[in-house]
């Protein structure tokens, strides 16, 4: 506390002695560093108990696993950025997930799948922003609608069925190949973290984009189309996230009947948000979101190496998506009211 | 151009205000009317007793859901509390112990679960949504290791002896009256007496308006804002007894479908009321009554759950589209 008040009063000094780091200090380093500490700590703990976590193939493993959760947070955190909310990306995953094993058993070639999911992805974007801008629906009931509808149309494709995709070596080298030793889905995930990074990041429109999620009514004083780019944060995390559903189609071999979208969203928002811990002032990142998916995975990857089970995880999840937006707003401590709905 | 557009004008402000009064109301009831020309056994007595008998447990969750709805937070977790709720009594009754000591620890499990939510959302001020759903997924890991993964627990094999009291809620009658029927009558008495003439449903309307407006006339917010969480896990509780006494089994994540149409039953709700607000009869009647006849329809017709998530997704973005005219009319 008394770091604080005494950083206040050296206003102008120069960054190196700023960064410089006293015991005094300490406090504000885990407020301002707490969540990638406490990441590795959590890690070391799980992984010393259990050294098969910090083998090489296993460590490659947990970047696989956690590929095709990280594309689904990337999409929502897109919308999140804008402003945004969908409660439908896992469902929408699925569909364009049901969608591609669908299309490649009837025989289509295994590459028109990928476009055919950033469409869909991207039409579903374009619903939503429709809903959300023009009729004025809440967010949050918006995408719950579209939610519902998804699913309805993913069950009405497949008929309660789950669709196998067999002997098909081009496509599943997307989700199960490797490159050397790196797997083919983690350089997608770089790759398409990369683009994102750069863009919210180093164009203009980005920048407007995150203009128009933090401060909606400011933005729009300052001149930003605020409709404009928070129908484009829809588009972009639609069509990433209808992608993402091919790449799941490739990485499970195909579609599961089970109706685990609301699984995927939970994940996905504790990702998010766990990624907005990193910065000082809670803002969503492209890498935060990145690095939380990850850290997501390997730690469901050390728990089950540690004999923990499949159902406490979820539970673990969840606490760690409740701890992770505590950080966020245990300051402010306002009630939780849902504003976007 | 000009004069056309005055003289229609008042006779179509008429049309729209008839409309946006009691539209819903007249569309509900359309709906309703050509669900029965499609398939004449709908309307029977037998029938319509069926579906207010199930339609209970919807009513109870609804309301539920209604109260954390109606001062702006939500409850993601309500059926998922239902659903564990209705394991532990389950569990407690085959473990051999008797039917209240059952009742009175499932429903304690829905107070602390309330009380946890409560604190949560209105004193540690997480989003409602955020938190609710990490507790949703809590609540469903603890029921999953209660139960060994999701082993379902049987009551109609045990001796009638030891369950018979316990049926009694979900199965026995008062008189000609379903005992369910019964039950969620009471609820539905005492939910409108809090939420419409009590001095907690009054504060419950200020946050709703404007939640700085009622701090500023000392509202204690944080408390009135706790409560309606208590309140949606205790009524769970509720609901979860009614179906496993009802049904004779639980399965777990079996209560979990529920929590979509308790959206669909707020929502459509809302319309009843006629400035779009969250009220009891509005939730029952509209809502919930009109979800347990859209779902009764379609499993007369034989359409499956592609068609249900369908007809869900549409009803609540055209509810809250409709909602959304009538509020940018004004």
């Amino acid at each position: 506390m008394g770091d604080r008040r005494q950083r206040k009063q050296r206003g102008g000094e120069t960054m190196t002695e700023k960064k410089s780091l006293s015991i005094s200090g300490l406090g504000d380093f885990l407020i301002r560093r707490g969540t990638g500490v406490g990441m590795i700590v959590i890690l070391l703990a799980l992984g010393l108990r259990a050294n098969l976590f910090f083998a090489l193939s296993n460590l490659m493993d947990v970047l696989k696993q956690g590929s095709i959760l990280t594309l689904i947070a990337l999409g929502l955190t897109a919308v999140l950025i804008g402003g945004g909310f969908d409660m439908g990306a896992g469902a929408l995953v699925q569909l364009t997930c049901n969608l591609a094993a669908g299309l490649i058993i009837s025989g289509v070639n295994p590459a028109i799948t990928l476009p055919v999911g950033l469409a869909v992805g991207f039409v579903t974007g374009m619903v939503n922003a429709f809903l959300v801008i023009v009729v004025k629906i809440p967010s949050f009931v918006a995408t719950l609608g579209t939610m519902f509808i998804l699913q309805g149309l993913t069950t009405y494709y497949n008929k309660g069925e789950a669709l196998t995709i067999t002997r098909q070596p081009f496509f599943s080298f997307l989700g199960q190949g490797r490159i050397g030793i790196v797997p083919m889905i983690f350089i997608i995930v770089t790759v398409i973290a990369a683009l994102m990074h750069y863009f919210f990041k180093h164009t203009r429109t980005g920048l407007r984009m995150y203009a128009t999620g933090e401060n909606s009514a400011a933005a729009t004083l300052r001149g930003v189309n605020t409709k404009k780019y928070l129908m484009l944060s829809y588009c972009i995390s639609g069509a990433i996230l209808g992608l993402t559903g091919v790449f799941q189609a490739s990485y499970a071999y195909g579609a599961s009947a089970i109706n685990s979208g609301m699984d995927f969203l939970i994940q996905a928002l504790s990702a998010a948000y766990l990624g907005s811990t990193f910065s000082k002032t809670n803002e969503l990142s492209v890498i935060g979101t990145v690095v939380s998916g990850m850290f997501i995975a390997a730690l469901s990857n050390a728990l089950i190496i540690n004999g923990i089970s499949n159902q406490q995880i979820s539970g673990i999840l969840g606490t760690i998506l409740v701890l992770s937006i505590l950080l966020n707003v245990i300051k402010k401590r306002e009630i939780g009211q849902v504003t976007i709905f | 151009m000009n004069d056309t557009a005055i003289s229609r004008a008042p006779a179509r402000t008429k049309i729209i205000n008839f409309i946006s009064s009691y539209g819903s109301v007249i569309g509900i009831i359309l709906v309703l009317v050509v669900f029965q020309l499609i398939d004449n056994r709908f309307m029977r007595i037998q029938n319509i007793v069926g579906v207010l008998n199930s339609s209970t447990l919807l009513i109870v969750m609804s309301l539920a859901m209604m109260m954390v709805m109606s001062v702006r937070g939500i409850d993601l977790s309500v059926a998922q509390v239902a659903d564990a709720t209705g394991v532990i009594a389950a569990m407690l009754i085959i473990a051999g112990k008797p039917f209240w000591l059952a009742i009175i620890v499932a429903l304690l499990f829905g107070l602390v679960i309330g009380i946890f939510n409560c604190i949560l959302m209105s004193y540690l001020g997480i989003p409602a949504i955020i938190g609710t759903l990490g507790m949703m997924f809590i609540v469903r890991s603890f029921e999953l290791t209660l139960t060994k993964g999701a082993q379902p627990q049987i009551l109609f094999t045990l001796p009638p002896g030891r369950t018979k009291q316990f049926f009694f809620i979900g199965q026995g009658s008062l008189g000609p009256v379903p005992m369910l029927i019964v039950i969620c009558f009471v609820i539905i008495v005492v939910m409108y007496f809090v939420k419409e003439r009590s001095v907690l449903g009054r504060h419950m309307e200020a946050i709703e308006g404007n939640v700085r407006a009622a701090y500023l006339s000392s509202i204690r917010i944080r408390k009135v804002f706790g409560a309606t969480f208590v309140f949606s896990s205790f009524l769970a509780a509720i609901a979860g007894i009614m179906l496993v006494s009802r049904s004779g089994n639980a399965v777990p994540r079996g209560v979990e479908t529920y929590l979509t149409d308790c959206f669909v039953a707020v929502y459509i709700g809302t319309l009843v009321s006629k400035r779009n607000k969250f009220t009891v009869a509005g939730t029952v009647v509209g809502g919930a009554l009109f979800v347990g006849f859209l779902s009764n329809f379609l499993t007369l017709r034989g359409m499956g759950a592609a068609y249900k998530s369908l007809f869900n997704g549409v009803f609540i973005i055209a509810a809250v589209a409709l909602g959304a005219l009538q509020k940018n009319r004004k």
